[in-house]
């Protein structure tokens, strides 16, 4: 790890030399190193585990559910968890539903331009393990080895309270610093 | 669609992730300005392979596929690939189960509209609404969730009849949510009415004329906007549907509006023919007595032939084209979507009006990708 | 309009296009078509017998007989009779008219049964992938030969 670091280090002071003269840019990334040692990190860990924004983009059945789970009913605004329509105010990824060869492109296109840190939800068994139709021609297994994905919900479709205990559990690897959307 | 691109003009791409959508799709336009010269869908971003996955199903395993065609309305998509398989096979389904699916699916209908119409509130900024109809739309859900216990995918129907019987007290339960729900329709429809912005946003915008949407093959709420009474389960009565009273309902103007005053009338229709059913259900049992096809056999085999069946969707017209050879699977399923010439007739009927205009047309039409791309 | 009329008034038009129609049940029609007549006969159709609602096109693969079917569900919006009307085609080098000048809605179908098995509509506005991805083209996955589809769930159980 101590190697790795260095080597950005590096990287960034000769990048500093390509900078607008006049404008003082810092790339490194100490005070960032520093603060997840501190109690610091766990303040900002509990902030970013109360607004954990999804993005609303119904790929299948469970789109539907997800839909469901941010309304009026089950009113996941109470946690902090607000569905989003954008990708750029969004936090939260939820794969809700079968990628296929044609839409995975665009669902990492989606990924890039989230702000990190980020995390991934796969909801439902078509984004587990292709769910119904993992011998379709058109689909993509394996989503896990092309996302960063922190909690896998299974069911066909999974019912909304199943979602909202995802997200609990996803709140909790936040708490525990053991989530994979962001480095520490 | 970049070649003819001339000056002033540019191209923006709705989609495949966007606010307005369903569901993936791409919507290519070309403006000019604010107006939309052209127009061009892409689909098939969640094209699943289903035709090409039911041929290798047993007719019982199929049956978990097809929920899956349009999860809005699972239990419509049931009807019909139970309906082919219950035509080439002769099977007789007792009154009881044909009164339990009536009743099912048309509140699968309510929850269809309902949905479908809170997204449209939302696409044109009017996102309370989404949150009053997902609020309504959760008791249908429960009543539906009591019969077959689940939410969304059902897999409630088998050959011959149904999988579980209605619950006890199932007419006192739903009832009370029937009533209620009659009076949040009178709601919305005076909210409706009533909302200025609503109707500058929604009168007069993507008008379809009878003879269009005849030309463009659109069938459901949106051609029975423009006036014309077709409805399969008046046209081509299945299940129960010609011994209940209800009248197919229909409107003049042919804008978003009309569609959603259709939306809401034909929700009251259903629920008059739920009710109608209640008060009618006759007992006996809920699956053919004496029958080869047994209520659990994993494995049957369908005689050789063909069938075309078709049943009213909350979106229109859905049939399915089965041919079997024989064996226990079949050989070809063709399912027809009513989404499919729906989107189909999106783009020439957003030609010449304005970007804003897109989404409330498009979302007028209540649409489901999945069952497009199947 | 009564199936039999429709079928008598059909198979009187068009007496060496139309083979071996028969009526199924009094809503229901089936009736083979030459290919090369496939345009004319639904023009006729939609002219003369109120066939003016075109259900969908598909196409049927039948590696036995060494063909491919196309299958037009022609249905109408004042009667309900549906008419499944379709047409033999070699499977080596499947072509037919293409149906979209007398039903709008022809376009997609055609273009789906293009990329899923293959049949060339002749004359088409805009023939190319709908649903699937450009690099897929040319793999036909509908069609029983196809490889990609390991089928590994259903075994052959009877």
């Amino acid at each position: 790890m101590g190697e790795v670091k260095a080597k950005k280090t590096n990287e960034s002071k000769a990048n500093q030399e390509e900078e607008i003269p006049g404008v003082i840019t810092t790339t490194t990334s100490a005070i960032h190193n520093f603060l997840k040692k501190t109690k610091a990190q766990d303040l900002i860990n509990w902030g970013r585990k109360n607004s954990l924004w999804f993005m609303t983009q119904p790929m299948g059945c469970c789109g539907v559910e997800m839909i469901a789970t941010g309304c009026a009913h089950y009113d996941t605004d109470r946690f902090g968890i607000i569905p989003r329509n954008s990708p750029r105010h969004a936090d939260v990824m939820i794969i809700s539903g079968y990628v296929t060869k044609k839409y995975l492109p665009a669902l990492k296109r989606l990924w890039e331009q989230m702000p990190a840190p980020k995390w991934v939800i796969c909801m439902g068994d078509c984004s587990i393990s292709g769910g119904p139709f993992y011998e379709s021609y058109s689909t993509v297994q394996n989503i896990d080895e092309l996302f960063p994905i922190d909690v896998f919900i299974p069911g066909c479709p999974p019912r909304p309270e199943a979602l909202i205990q995802g997200f609990v559990e996803l709140q909790n690897k936040i708490i525990a610093k053991k989530d994979r959307g962001t480095e520490y | 669609m970049e070649e003819m691109l001339g000056s002033n003009e540019m191209i923006v791409h709705l989609g495949p992730q966007h606010p307005m959508q369903p569901g993936p799709f791409r919507l290519n336009l070309r403006l000019k300005g604010e107006t939309v010269m052209d127009a061009e869908v892409e689909l098939g971003f969640i094209h699943k392979g289903i035709e090409k996955i039911l041929e290798n199903k047993t007719y019982l395993q199929g049956i978990t596929i097809v929920d899956r065609i349009c999860y809005l309305v699972a239990l419509t998509n049931e009807e019909c690939f139970v309906g082919c398989v219950e035509k080439l096979a002769g099977i007789e389904v007792p009154e009881r189960a044909q009164y339990i699916r009536v009743i099912v699916e048309e509140l699968s209908r309510l929850q269809s509209h309902l949905l479908g119409m809170g997204e449209y509130g939302e696409f044109i900024g009017f996102v309370s609404m989404f949150m009053y109809t997902i609020k309504e739309r959760e008791d249908i859900l429960t009543l539906i969730d009591m019969v077959t216990g689940a939410r969304v995918t059902h897999t409630f129907l088998k050959f011959g009849g149904v999988r579980d019987d209605l619950p006890e007290g199932f007419k006192e339960k739903a009832l009370p949510v029937l009533n209620n729900l009659k009076r949040v329709i009178d709601d919305y429809e005076e909210m409706f009415n009533t909302d200025r912005i609503y109707r500058e946003r929604a009168e007069g915008v993507g008008i379809l004329t009878a003879d269009v949407a005849k030309s463009l093959g659109v069938s459901g709420p949106a051609l029975r906007a423009t006036g014309v009474p077709f409805d399969i389960r008046k046209n081509e009565p299945y299940l129960v549907y010609k011994d209940l009273d209800f009248k197919v309902c229909t409107d003049t103007a042919g804008d978003c509006a009309a569609r959603v005053r259709v939306r809401l009338n034909e929700m009251r229709e259903s629920i008059y023919i739920i009710e109608q059913c209640l008060d009618r259900i006759p007992g006996g049992p809920i699956f053919p007595v004496n029958s080869p096809y047994g209520r659990r056999t994993p494995v049957m085999r369908v005689p050789a032939g063909e069938v075309f069946h078709r049943v009213e969707d909350p979106r229109g017209e859905m049939g399915m084209y089965m041919v079997s050879d024989g064996t226990d699977k079949p050989h070809r399923v063709k399912v027809r979507g009513p989404y499919f010439p729906t989107l189909q007739a999106l783009p020439p009927l957003i030609k010449g009006t304005t970007v804003a205009d897109v989404a409330a047309i498009s979302g007028s039409m209540d649409g489901c990708t999945s069952e497009a791309d199947r | 309009m009564d199936a039999r009329t429709i079928i008598q008034s059909l198979t009187g038009a068009f007496s060496e296009a139309i083979s071996e129609a028969e009526v199924e049940s009094p809503v229901r029609i089936r009736a083979y078509v030459d290919g090369s007549f496939a345009k004319e006969v639904c023009q006729y159709l939609k002219d003369s017998l109120q066939f003016d609602h075109l259900c969908s096109v598909c196409g049927v693969d039948y590696p036995k007989r060494n063909e491919l079917e196309v299958v037009y569900h022609i249905a109408s919006y004042d009667h309900p009779v549906v008419l499944t009307l379709k047409a033999r085609l070699p499977r080596d080098s499947p072509e037919i008219e293409s149906i979209v000048p007398v039903y709008w809605n022809a376009n997609w179908y055609e273009r789906e049964t293009y990329e899923l098995y293959g049949i060339m509509f002749k004359n088409h506005p805009n023939l190319k992938p709908l649903v699937l991805p450009e690099e897929m083209l040319g793999e036909w996955p509908l069609r029983k030969d196809y490889e990609g589809f390991p089928n590994r769930t259903a075994r052959n159980l009877v």
